[in-house]
């Protein structure tokens, strides 16, 4: 069922990124640029996959006994914590540029942008 | 675990951190960015000494970051092909930083110059190192960013409009990596490339199954062809070159590209080639056996694009700088058919040689345009336009920028004994061992449209009446000395192609051969697998 869920939400962003990545706004099209990557981010995750922890794989759970609870793949989540952040300074750095484009246009069409670039 | 493999990332990352200390004191900066720049230059050349060029060299080194050992830690290679780009790269780092010095010239524009040249050179020398398939995103990423800057460093609104589609593109270009990484995790179960070369080759021993690896090898077929600007992903490449400082443009050309170039032979060939697909397509030239043979073909179409809209777009650009963005995406197809070529062999030998022709004409390139891309500097920085309808008889005002652009174009084209005749020679000779009618004739059509618009170049603005302000030009010394040294360099690899040769056929060996690749790495055996998913 979790598979299903998440495979639904990492569909739907995705087509909610490139949706706002076709639009003539820049700044929708900045947000279809984050969406697109938290998208890739929440597939990240899922690739993971879930497993049951065990003491060999989390050492901290053979030392509080008991029934060890289900743990989801560390490193799927290292990787998506660098992703995070390069994915914020990227956006950060297109805000700014869309802010120059203001600047200089007076518009954020992008079909107005035309000419020699 | 030697020391060697990391330091030219060191090196660059230090320098880089004290320019950016020394932003205030624009002089100090300067020594200590053209210091760093040497002491760059010094530390690739020590690692390809040590790995490739000594009478006993060591071979493929491991540096295992943190002491961690494979597959858990990241580990950066430094093999012969790893060598042979970081050696590429540090003659262009060195002859454009240097040329920079007396091309960037306002403080303001200097101040962040330096620091951002430097962190370019820390992406490029660390996608050519690691052997992470993750960690090579995060130096594309470290690498991307310093271009954007650069993209929009002077700020004017064609800059900005350059940048936007730059960035756009390789934000989603970003995002796709993304997804191949984590595909190629979650079918293999593991990141380092060795590892993952050595799972793809036994797949029932770790219990993985290959066939996704096909779809997910295509996504970052996509991604490094947006890096390299190879067609259909080229359309960023004329008003990016266009939009930053010119000896950055000698960078980006000669070396960002060459990153995704590096990027497709390592992980195809080095990698995806271990895997053996019980499947055949009925598709012509697809036929089963490893993700290669699937990958020659898209390969070979996009490189074949390439040249034919490369070689078209620089007959008809309007400036030097046109020409030379118009130029590099075609002559990215010359080097991708040979590699497509290889891809496509059944024999290990012609395999190695399209690879190994493809590296030669990578050199070729990185230095012909390189010195070219560095001429138009010196002809803007000196008469102040690079219009080619505002030039005209420079070559009679400047003999040496004259002499200068000639060596570079006829080393484009292939002329002997310049080094892109055997560039040429290479990959015209793969395509006939391979019997590849179509690859010679695309080969012998990008040859003429090369002739034709570097021709085009020469007429209107080398020779014909001085124009006006061609009259008041002069060159100035320093960024002669740079060219004449290039033209140089160029003359050289021709004349004495023999050491280059062999260098470059031990960095095709290294691309290919996978069982030393996995052996020098050798990463510890885990019992995980990628069922987990």
């Amino acid at each position: 069922m979790t598979a299903f869920g998440l495979a639904a939400v990492v569909g739907g962003m995705f087509a909610v990124g490139t949706f706002l990545l076709l639009r003539r706004d820049l700044v929708r099209v900045v947000w279809g640029v984050t969406v697109l990557s938290q998208a890739a981010n929440v597939y990240l995750l899922t690739m993971g996959g879930i497993v049951l922890g065990m003491g060999e794989t989390v050492p901290v759970l053979a030392h509080h006994g008991g029934e060890p609870p289900q743990t989801a793949d560390p490193v799927v989540q290292a990787l998506v914590l660098t992703a995070i952040v390069i994915s914020f300074g990227m956006t950060a750095f297109a805000l700014v540029l869309s802010l120059r484009v203001y600047e200089e246009n007076g518009s954020l069409d992008l079909s107005k942008l035309e000419g020699d670039a | 675990m030697s020391t060697f493999v990391v330091a030219p990332i060191l090196t660059a990352l230090f320098t880089a951190v004290t320019a950016l200390l020394l932003h205030r004191r624009t002089r100090l900066q300067t020594a200590a960015s053209l210091a760093g720049t040497v002491a760059y230059a010094a530390a690739v050349g020590v690692l390809a000494w040590r790995v490739a060029l000594a009478p006993d060299p060591v071979g493929a080194t491991t540096y295992q970051v943190g002491g961690w050992p494979a597959p858990f830690g990241i580990t950066l290679v430094a093999d012969a092909l790893a060598a042979f780009m970081l050696v590429m790269v540090a003659t262009v780092g060195v002859a454009s930083l240097v040329f920079s010095t007396r091309y960037v010239e306002a403080p303001e524009e200097k101040r962040f110059y330096h620091p951002l040249f430097h962190f370019l050179l820390v992406g490029v020398s660390g996608a050519f190192l690691t052997g992470d398939v993750f960690n090579l995103f995060v130096w594309f990423e470290v690498m991307l960013m310093a271009s954007y800057v650069f993209v929009v460093f002077y700020g004017g609104p064609q800059h900005t409009r350059a940048a936007l589609r730059y960035v756009a593109l390789n934000l989603v270009g970003s995002a796709l990596m993304l997804l191949a990484v984590g595909g190629l995790y979650a079918t293999t179960g593991t990141l380092n490339m060795a590892d993952m070369s050595r799972r793809l080759a036994e797949p029932a021993a770790y219990g993985i199954s290959v066939e996704p690896v096909v779809g997910l090898s295509a996504l970052l077929l996509s991604v490094f062809a947006l890096k390299a600007g190879l067609v259909p992903f080229q359309f960023w490449v004329p008003s990016a070159y266009r939009a930053a400082p010119l000896p950055v443009t000698a960078m980006l050309a000669g070396a960002t590209k060459k990153v995704g170039i590096y990027a497709l032979v390592r992980l195809y060939f080095t990698v995806f080639a271990a895997a053996e697909l019980p499947v055949s397509l009925p598709l012509p030239g697809v036929d089963g056996g490893s993700p290669l043979a699937f990958f020659a073909p898209a390969l070979f179409l996009m490189a074949v694009a390439s040249v034919v809209v490369g070689g078209f777009g620089a007959v008809d650009a309007d400036s030097f700088e046109g020409v030379l963005a118009y130029s590099s995406i075609g002559q990215i197809g010359f080097i991708a058919i040979p590699v497509a070529i290889g891809a496509a062999a059944s024999s290990p030998a012609l395999r190695r040689l399209g690879v190994l022709a493809g590296l030669v004409y990578a050199l070729n390139h990185a230095l012909a345009k390189g010195t070219l891309f560095l001429t138009a500097a010196a002809t803007r920085s000196a008469v102040g336009t690079s219009r080619l309808e505002d030039l005209g008889g420079l070559a009679s005002r400047s003999p040496l920028l004259g002499s200068v652009f000639l060596v570079g174009a006829l080393a484009l084209v292939g002329i002997p004994p310049l080094s892109g005749f055997f560039g040429k020679f290479l990959a015209f000779d793969v395509a006939v061992r391979a019997e590849a009618a179509v690859a010679v004739a695309v080969l012998l059509l990008g040859t003429g449209l090369t002739i034709a618009y570097t021709t085009r170049a020469w007429n209107r603005a080398f020779w014909g009446q001085q124009s006006a302000a061609v009259g008041a030009a002069d060159v100035d010394p320093v960024q002669a000395a740079v060219l004449v040294g290039l033209a140089l360099t160029i003359v050289a690899v021709g004349v004495g192609f023999d050491p280059v040769y062999e260098f470059a056929e031990a960095a095709a060996r290294a691309a290919t051969d996978r069982g030393a690749y996995v052996d020098a790495v050798d990463p510890a055996d885990v019992e995980t697998g990628g069922e987990s998913a």
